[in-house]
């Protein structure tokens, strides 16, 4: 079952930073030039029909994709088959792809939300949870990862922050990003009250945005 | 009151957390999808939010693609869309709303339902009594909507024209937000008539509403 998984992901970013880090991390080092690289593979698919182009974009993205599907309770083939309609959209659609407005990563990811939660609802099915996960999840001894990024512009300094929160601030930006649940869902399981859940999330997302700002100077 | 306005960013704060992580329901899925389109502070909120919850894919466990999946997709590549010029100009439905009806808001068949209100159900049977349910509600300016609760959350975006409830006025681009128990009776302001998009869980209280609806029709 997919949720065993998960636990053990938690469990390595807790007690095996730099294992997890090694086996995912299979971009350029430089953030740089990793986003300049996804940005040029985008304009050569969409002003040569450059195939090669998208499928090297998807030998990186595509297992990163599907590894979010199935840590969300997909199976392997419809996971799969998610991937394959984003893939197909980011080769009809790159044409609109403005790197200014937003990376490959995050326009990529949006994609794969969307279409996913397009297939819930076509397909009204219910989630599957995992209560053990949310304890784990609730424990405060759980240590903080070093976060692993997805090498592009901002995450980089998006990294640098996060690290700068508090390891309660950190914790609170895993809860609302990592666990797959709504935050009422989230005070239901950890026992927490729903007004702390919120405000915990929200707070550390407001730092984490503020020392983006004082950072970029522009960001919103 | 302080409290109230505190009580506001909250809901529209954790609902972008919410959606960015990809954890709402289709039916609200839709409706901050909707917003970010018509709201630019809005959409600013998510992009940055999305930006993270981008990165964080970076923890989740890759799984490898299938050794059959790059050679299918490239194999049945179809033609590339030409690029979108930005056509969504003021008071056009939102494309998530577009793609969810199938048609533009001109194109729709509004069901009346009192004198002056007509609905378009969009996801789901306002009439079930569980689960998230999106509906198009048009009320014609000018018009006082019947005093009503609801038995769980209600999120409302204002697709054109506006209301106000008590001193709070909602036009365009806001999304409304009332909790379980709050009654009120939004007053739609002259002139346009007023569109909205409307998530509601489970019936409307309609105890109150239906002698008072019968009032003006017969007389008494």
């Amino acid at each position: 079952m997919t949720f065993g998984n998960e636990a053990v992901i938690i469990d390595n970013m807790s007690n095996n930073e730099s294992k997890s880090y090694s086996d995912t991390s299979r971009a350029s080092p430089k953030s740089l030039s990793a986003a300049k690289r996804d940005a040029q593979w985008l304009y050569s698919i969409s002003n040569n029909q450059d195939a090669r182009a998208l499928s090297d974009l998807f030998e990186i993205y595509g297992p990163k994709l599907k590894g979010w599907l199935m840590a969300r309770g997909e199976g392997s083939g419809t996971s799969e088959d998610i991937v394959q309609d984003v893939m197909i959209k980011v080769w009809t659609k790159a044409g609109s792809f403005d790197p200014v407005k937003a990376s490959f990563a995050t326009w990529v990811y949006r994609m794969t939300r969307n279409r996913w939660i397009d297939h819930k609802r076509k397909h009204g099915r219910m989630d599957v949870r995992d209560p053990d996960l949310m304890k784990i999840i609730a424990d405060d001894e759980v240590q903080s990862a070093e976060v692993n990024f997805m090498a592009q512009q901002n995450s980089d300094i998006l990294r640098e922050q996060i690290s700068r929160l508090t390891k309660a601030q950190q914790m609170a930006i895993r809860m609302a990003f990592m666990e797959f649940k709504t935050h009422k869902e989230i005070s239901e399981e950890t026992g927490l009250p729903l007004g702390t859940v919120k405000t915990r999330i929200r707070s550390a997302i407001q730092a984490l945005k503020a020392n983006m700002a004082k950072h970029i100077g522009q960001m919103q | 009151m302080m409290l109230s306005m505190d009580k506001k960013m909250n809901t529209s704060e954790h609902a972008i957390t919410e959606y960015a992580a990809g954890n709402l329901s289709p039916a609200k899925h839709a409706v901050v999808a909707c917003q970010s389109e018509i709201c630019e502070e809005v959409s600013s909120r998510v992009a940055f939010q999305e930006q993270i919850a981008a990165s964080m894919i970076e923890q989740v466990q890759t799984k490898a693609l299938s050794p059959l999946f790059m050679g299918n997709v490239l194999a049945n590549l179809p033609l590339q869309d030409a690029p979108s010029s930005d056509t969504n100009s003021k008071n056009n439905a939102p494309e998530t709303l577009k793609h969810l009806l199938g048609c533009g808001l001109d194109k729709i068949k509004w069901k009346s339902l009192i004198p002056g209100v007509a609905v378009h159900d969009v996801l789901g049977d306002r009439h079930n009594k569980t689960g998230d349910r999106l509906y198009l509600l048009k009320a014609k300016g000018g018009m006082q909507m019947p005093n009503h609760g609801h038995n769980g959350e209600e999120w409302t975006l204002i697709l054109k024209g506006s209301y106000n409830v008590g001193d709070k006025s909602f036009a365009r681009g806001d999304l409304h937000i009332e909790d379980e128990d709050e009654i009120h009776s939004p007053h739609i302001n002259e002139g346009e008539d007023c569109i909205c998009l409307v998530m509601t869980q489970g019936p409307l209280k309609m105890q109150s509403l239906v002698p008072r609806l019968l009032q003006p029709l017969i007389g008494i």
